[in-house]
C-alpha cells in the first residue's frame, strides 16, 4: 500500500528533504517546545532530578491549568486585534462567587447534596463569567469602546466586586465534590484507556484527511513523515500519562483544560467563527468588506472569553478551595504572556492556541523551578520578566535575519 | 575604459555602469546601464518585476555600496552609499518619494517637511524659523499649500506636493519619483506636471517612474526601459510612440492595448435612481446628491470622474458600506434593493473589488487561498465545519482561471506582485457568481501584462452575461473599455455617455462641471 502512494505522488519521496521543509515551516513551534525542554533540562540537572520527579511534573501541569485556560480565550482576543485586561479578576471574581455559594448558601438551602450543590456553583460561576464577558462585548464591539478601556474598567469593577462578596474576609469552598475538578485523579487503568482513545484518533485522522485529499486529487504530504510525526505525538501523550500514572494518576483539570484547548483549535482553524476572527485581526476592512460582520465576531470572542474566564474561576476556586480576596490577582497578565511566548502577534491576525499552551507551560516550568530551588519571589519575578522580553527579541531577531 | 569614465562630464549626472544585484534564487538586476542627464526628466519604465524598484533602492542608499555589483557615477564621482545610508543618500542630494506616503498624517505641512531636523537653538525647537523656512521653499517651487494645514485634512494630491516639498527641503539635485500619480485626479496630475517644470527650470533633475504610459510622453525628456533586470534602451522621448514603448517593455509586439470583446449587452438588471446619501460619520455633509443610472446584462459601464467627484463613494454605498441612504433607489431585477452592509449586497448578487487592494481587498498576512475563500466561506462551511478539500478544490479552480502566479496557495499575499494580488482579489470576488461585478479602479498599479489579462477576464465575464461596473482614473480605460460611460461631478451624475459618441474631452467637460 505505502508503495503505490509514494509512486503516485512524485514530489514527496524523499523524506528528509519534506522533513526539513516541515521543520523549517513550522519553525517557531518548534522553537518554543526546544525552549521548553531546555528549561527542563536545565532544572532537571540544577535540582538534581527532584523537577521531573513524577510528582513534581504532575504538579507542574496542574499549576497551569488556572491561566492556561484564560490564554485559551487570550489568543482568540489578541488576533482580533484586542486585549482583555479583566480576566484575572473575572477569574477571580467567579471563584469567590462559587466560594460564597459553597459556604453561605447551599449549607442552608441544600443541605447535604454536594453534587446537586457543586453543579449548581460550577453552572453560576460560568454563567457570571459568560454574563460579565457579553456585557464587556457589547461595549467594546457594538459601543465602539477600546478594548483596553472597557477591560480595565471592568479588573477595577471586579476587584471591588471581589471585595464587596468576600468582605475582605477568606470564604472556604472546599466541600468534596467541589474539589473533584480541580484535585482529583484518574486511576491508571483509565489514563490508559484515555491515553489509547488519543492516540487512535490520531492515527485516525491523519488517515482518513489522507484519504480525503486523494480523492479530491490533492498531492499528499510523504506518508511516512505522517506516521513519523502523528507517532512523536502518541509517544508524547503516552509518555505523559505513564508519568503522571507514576504519581497519582491522569489529573482532572489537566484533561479538562487538553479538550478545552482542542475544542477551540478546532473552532479557530477549522469553522467560520475562527476564520473570521483571524480575517478582522489581518486586516479589519478587507474583513467587513468580504461580508463578515466584524461587531458580531468581536462580540462573540469575548462571550467566549467570559465563558472561559468562568470555567478558570470554578477550576481556581475548586485548586485552592477557597475564595480570597487576592484571588486571580495577575493571572491577566500571565495569560497574556503565554500568548505572547506562543508566538501571538500584538498586531493582530496571527497566533495559535497550542502555541500559547506551550508557553503557559514554560512560565509555569520557569516559577515552579524557581521555587523548588527557594529563589525569592522577587527574584522569580524579574527572572520571568527577563525570559518574556528575551524570548520575543529572539522571536524579532530570528524573523529579520531569515 | 576608465579615462572616459572618470573624465567630468557635465552633462551627465547619473552614469549608471553594468549594475547587477543579486537576492537569493533570482538576479533583480543583469549589467544595467544607461545615464541621465543633468536637469532632464527621465522615465524609468518596465513592467512590474522588471527591476525599477531595486535600481530606485540602490540610488537611495536602501541596498549600500557593496550589495551590488558595477558603479554608478554621481556627478562624476563613484557613489558608495555605506550601509544604514537611507539619511546618506539625502544629504548627498538623491531623495525618494516613494508611491505609498510618508507623512504624518496628524502633523503640520512644516513639522512634516522638517521631521528629524527641526531647527534648534539649545535643542529647543524654534518654530518660527521652521516654518519660515517652510514657506520659503514651498513659495519657491510655487506649491499653494498653507505651512500650518495638518497634512491630514489636505487631499492625496496636496499630500503628494509636501512630500515632494520635504525632498527639495535637503537640497535634492535628483528627485526620484515612484509612481507619484497612482493616487492622483487629473487636475492634481496637471499640478504635478507643472511642479515638475518649475523644478526642472530650477535645474533638478527627475527620475520618473510610472505605470501609465501616456505619462512619459507628457513629461519626460527620455526614457529608459528594464524588462526582467536588463536595459532594453534609452531613448529620447521624442523618438518613441505608446506602441514602440509597450513593444520594448513586454518584449514582443502588443497589437492593442484593450482587447476587443464580443460584448452584447442586452436587458437593464441594474438600476440607481436618484440616489442621495450622507457622510456616516459627519450627519449632514452630504457625499451623493442624485445618481442615476442603469447598467444592462454583459455591459461594462465606465464611471469616469475626477478624484473627490464622489465615484468611490457611490460604489461603497450601492454596497452598503459606506454612506447613509437618504433618498433613492436600488434595484435589481425590478426588485428594490435594501443593502445595510457587504454580506446583503453579496447576497443580493453584487460584488465589488475595492480601490485600495492592500488596504481592503486582502489580508496580507493570509495565505493566497484564505483570501480567496473569505468572502465565500458559507459555500463549503456547515456551522460546525468549513471542509478544507472542497474549500482547496474551488479557490484552486479561481486561482487556475486567473492564471495567479505563485509557488502554491498557501503562499502569503504579501509576497505577491501588484498585478497576481489584483489577480486574488477578484478571485474571491468571482467565486459568488455575482450579477453586478462593481471594480473600483481594476488596475491601478497594475503593469501592462497584468492589466491585459484583467481586461480579457472583463470580456469574458461580460460575454458571459455578468454585468460589471468600472471606475477608473485613466481615461483610455475607460475609453478603450466600456459600452457606456457614466460621468460623475460634485457627487451627482452629470451624463451618460454612448462609447460611440464619448471623447476624452467630452467626459473632462462633464467631469469638471463645464457642461
Amino acid at each position: 500500500m505505502a508503495t503505490t502512494d509514494i509512486k503516485s505522488v512524485e514530489s514527496s519521496t524523499d523524506l528528509s528533504s519534506d522533513l526539513l521543509k516541515r521543520f523549517r515551516a513550522n519553525i517557531q513551534t518548534y522553537a518554543i517546545i526546544l525552549a521548553l525542554l531546555a528549561i527542563w533540562a536545565m532544572f532537571f540537572a540544577m535540582t538534581e532530578g527532584t523537577y521531573l520527579s513524577a510528582q513534581n511534573f504532575s504538579n507542574l501541569f496542574r499549576q497551569m491549568t488556572v491561566t492556561s485556560f484564560l490564554a485559551v480565550g487570550m489568543v482568540l482576543v489578541i488576533v482580533t486585534g484586542n486585549i482583555d485586561l479583566s480576566v484575572g479578576k473575572l477569574a477571580g471574581f467567579v471563584s469567590v462567587v462559587v466560594a460564597y455559594f459553597q459556604a453561605r448558601v447551599w449549607t442552608i438551602v441544600l443541605p447535604d447534596q454536594g453534587v446537586l450543590a457543586t453543579t449548581l456553583s460550577v453552572l453560576i460561576g460560568i454563567g457570571v463569567g459568560t454574563a460579565f464577558g457579553a456585557l464587556q462585548g457589547y461595549l467594546i464591539s457594538y459601543l465602539k469602546v477600546p478594548s483596553f478601556i472597557v477591560t480595565l474598567g471592568g479588573l477595577w469593577m471586579l476587584t471591588g466586586g471581589i471585595l464587596l462578596v468576600t468582605e475582605g474576609k477568606t470564604i472556604p469552598a472546599n466541600q468534596p465534590s467541589m474539589a473533584v475538578i480541580s484535585q482529583a485523579y484518574f486511576p491508571p487503568l483509565w489514563g490508559w484507556i484515555i491515553a489509547a482513545a488519543i492516540v487512535g484518533f490520531l492515527f485516525f485522522n491523519m488517515l482518513n484527511s489522507r484519504q480525503r485529499k486523494r480523492k479530491y486529487g490533492f498531492e499528499t504530504s510523504n506518508l511516512y513523515l505522517d506516521i513519523l510525526g502523528t507517532s512523536l505525538l502518541s509517544i508524547m501523550v503516552l509518555a505523559y500519562v505513564f508519568i503522571v500514572n507514576q504519581y497519582n494518576g491522569l489529573q482532572v483539570p489537566v484533561l479538562l483544560l487538553a479538550i478545552t484547548a482542542a475544542i477551540m483549535t478546532y473552532v479557530s482553524n477549522n469553522t467560520r467563527f475562527g476564520r473570521h476572527a483571524y480575517a478582522i485581526g489581518g486586516n479589519r476592512d478587507a474583513a467587513r468588506l468580504s461580508g463578515i460582520s466584524t461587531r458580531r465576531n468581536t462580540f462573540l470572542i469575548f462571550v467566549l472569553m467570559g465563558f472561559l474566564c468562568g470555567v478558570s474561576g470554578v477550576v481556581l476556586a475548586s485548586y485552592v478551595g477557597y475564595g480570597t480576596v487576592a484571588a486571580g490577582q495577575g493571572y491577566e497578565l500571565d495569560a497574556i504572556a503565554s500568548c505572547i511566548l506562543g508566538g501571538t502577534s500584538t498586531l493582530g491576525g496571527v497566533g495559535t492556541i497550542f502555541g500559547a499552551m506551550v508557553g503557559g507551560l514554560i512560565m509555569t516550568s520557569l516559577s515552579n523551578g524557581l521555587q523548588i530551588l527557594n529563589v525569592q519571589p522577587a527574584w522569580q519575578y524579574v527572572l520571568k520578566g527577563i525570559v518574556l522580553v528575551l524570548a520575543v527579541y529572539a522571536d524579532v531577531y530570528f524573523k529579520k535575519n531569515r | 575604459m576608465p579615462e572616459e569614465q572618470f573624465s567630468a562630464n557635465n552633462d551627465v549626472i547619473l552614469d549608471i555602469q553594468n549594475v547587477t544585484k543579486h537576492f537569493p534564487g533570482v538576479t533583480a538586476l543583469s549589467e544595467v546601464s544607461f545615464q541621465v542627464r543633468r536637469g532632464e526628466i527621465h522615465g524609468l519604465c518596465g513592467e512590474n518585476g522588471a527591476g525599477k524598484s531595486t535600481l530606485m533602492k540602490i540610488l537611495a542608499g536602501v541596498y549600500p555600496y557593496g550589495s551590488y555589483e558595477g558603479t554608478i557615477l554621481y556627478d562624476g564621482r563613484a557613489l558608495k552609499l555605506e550601509n544604514r545610508s537611507i539619511r546618506q543618500a539625502t544629504e548627498e542630494g538623491i531623495a525618494t518619494v516613494y508611491q505609498e506616503l510618508t507623512l504624518v498624517p496628524t502633523m503640520t505641512v512644516g513639522e512634516n517637511i522638517f521631521l528629524g531636523r527641526e531647527p534648534v537653538d539649545n535643542s529647543i525647537i524654534v518654530w518660527d524659523k521652521l516654518y519660515a523656512q517652510t514657506r520659503e521653499i514651498l513659495n519657491k517651487y510655487k506649491l499653494d499649500i498653507p505651512p500650518h494645514a495638518i497634512v491630514r485634512y489636505l487631499g492625496v494630491g496636496k499630500m503628494q506636493m509636501v512630500e515632494i516639498a520635504k525632498a527639495l527641503s535637503e537640497n535634492a539635485k535628483v528627485l526620484i519619483l515612484d509612481e507619484p500619480t497612482s493616487a492622483l485626479s487629473e487636475a492634481e496630475i496637471e499640478g504635478l506636471m507643472e511642479i515638475l517644470r518649475i523644478l526642472k527650470s530650477h535645474g533638478v533633475t527627475c527620475i520618473y517612474i510610472t505605470h501609465k504610459i501616456e505619462e512619459f510622453f507628457r513629461i519626460t525628456d527620455s526614457v529608459t526601459v528594464l524588462r526582467d533586470g536588463k536595459t532594453v534602451t534609452t531613448q529620447p522621448t521624442k523618438n518613441l510612440s505608446v506602441e514602440k514603448l509597450v513593444s520594448f517593455m513586454v518584449g514582443r509586439e502588443m497589437k492593442e492595448r484593450f482587447p476587443q470583446g464580443n460584448r452584447q449587452p442586452g436587458r437593464v438588471i441594474f438600476e440607481v435612481e436618484d440616489l442621495h446619501a450622507e457622510d456616516p460619520n459627519e450627519t449632514g455633509r452630504k457625499i451623493l446628491n442624485g445618481v442615476s443610472f442603469d447598467v444592462r446584462v454583459g455591459e461594462i459601464l465606465g464611471i469616469a470622474g475626477l478624484m473627490g467627484s464622489g465615484r468611490t463613494e457611490l460604489v461603497t454605498t450601492v454596497f452598503g458600506e459606506y454612506g447613509k441612504i437618504t433618498h433613492g433607489h436600488i434595484r435589481l431585477e425590478g426588485r428594490d434593493l435594501k443593502i445595510n452592509n457587504a454580506r446583503d449586497a453579496m447576497r443580493a448578487g453584487l460584488s465589488l473589488v475595492p480601490e485600495d487592494r492592500k488596504g481592503q481587498g486582502l489580508v496580507l498576512i493570509q495565505s493566497i487561498l484564505k483570501n480567496i475563500s473569505l468572502p465565500n466561506l458559507d459555500k463549503f462551511a456547515s456551522f460546525f465545519r468549513i471542509d478544507g478539500d472542497a474549500e482547496l478544490v474551488a479557490a484552486s479552480q479561481q486561482a487556475k482561471n486567473l492564471a495567479i502566479k505563485a509557488a502554491s496557495l498557501q503562499a502569503a499575499c504579501d509576497s505577491l506582485s501588484g498585478g497576481n494580488q489584483q489577480k486574488v482579489v477578484i478571485a474571491k470576488w468571482l467565486m459568488s457568481n455575482p450579477k453586478v461585478l462593481i471594480m473600483d479602479d481594476p488596475t491601478r498599479g497594475v503593469d501592462v501584462g497584468a492589466k491585459y489579462e484583467i481586461y480579457k477576464l472583463m470580456n469574458e465575464l461580460a460575454e458571459k452575461g455578468v454585468s460589471i461596473i468600472m471606475i477608473s482614473s485613466e481615461l483610455e480605460e475607460v475609453l478603450g473599455m466600456s459600452d457606456r460611460i457614466m460621468v460623475m461631478h460634485q457627487g451627482r451624475s452629470r451624463g451618460m455617455l454612448d462609447i460611440t459618441e464619448a471623447t476624452q474631452e467630452k467626459i473632462m467637460a462633464l467631469a469638471t462641471g463645464l457642461v
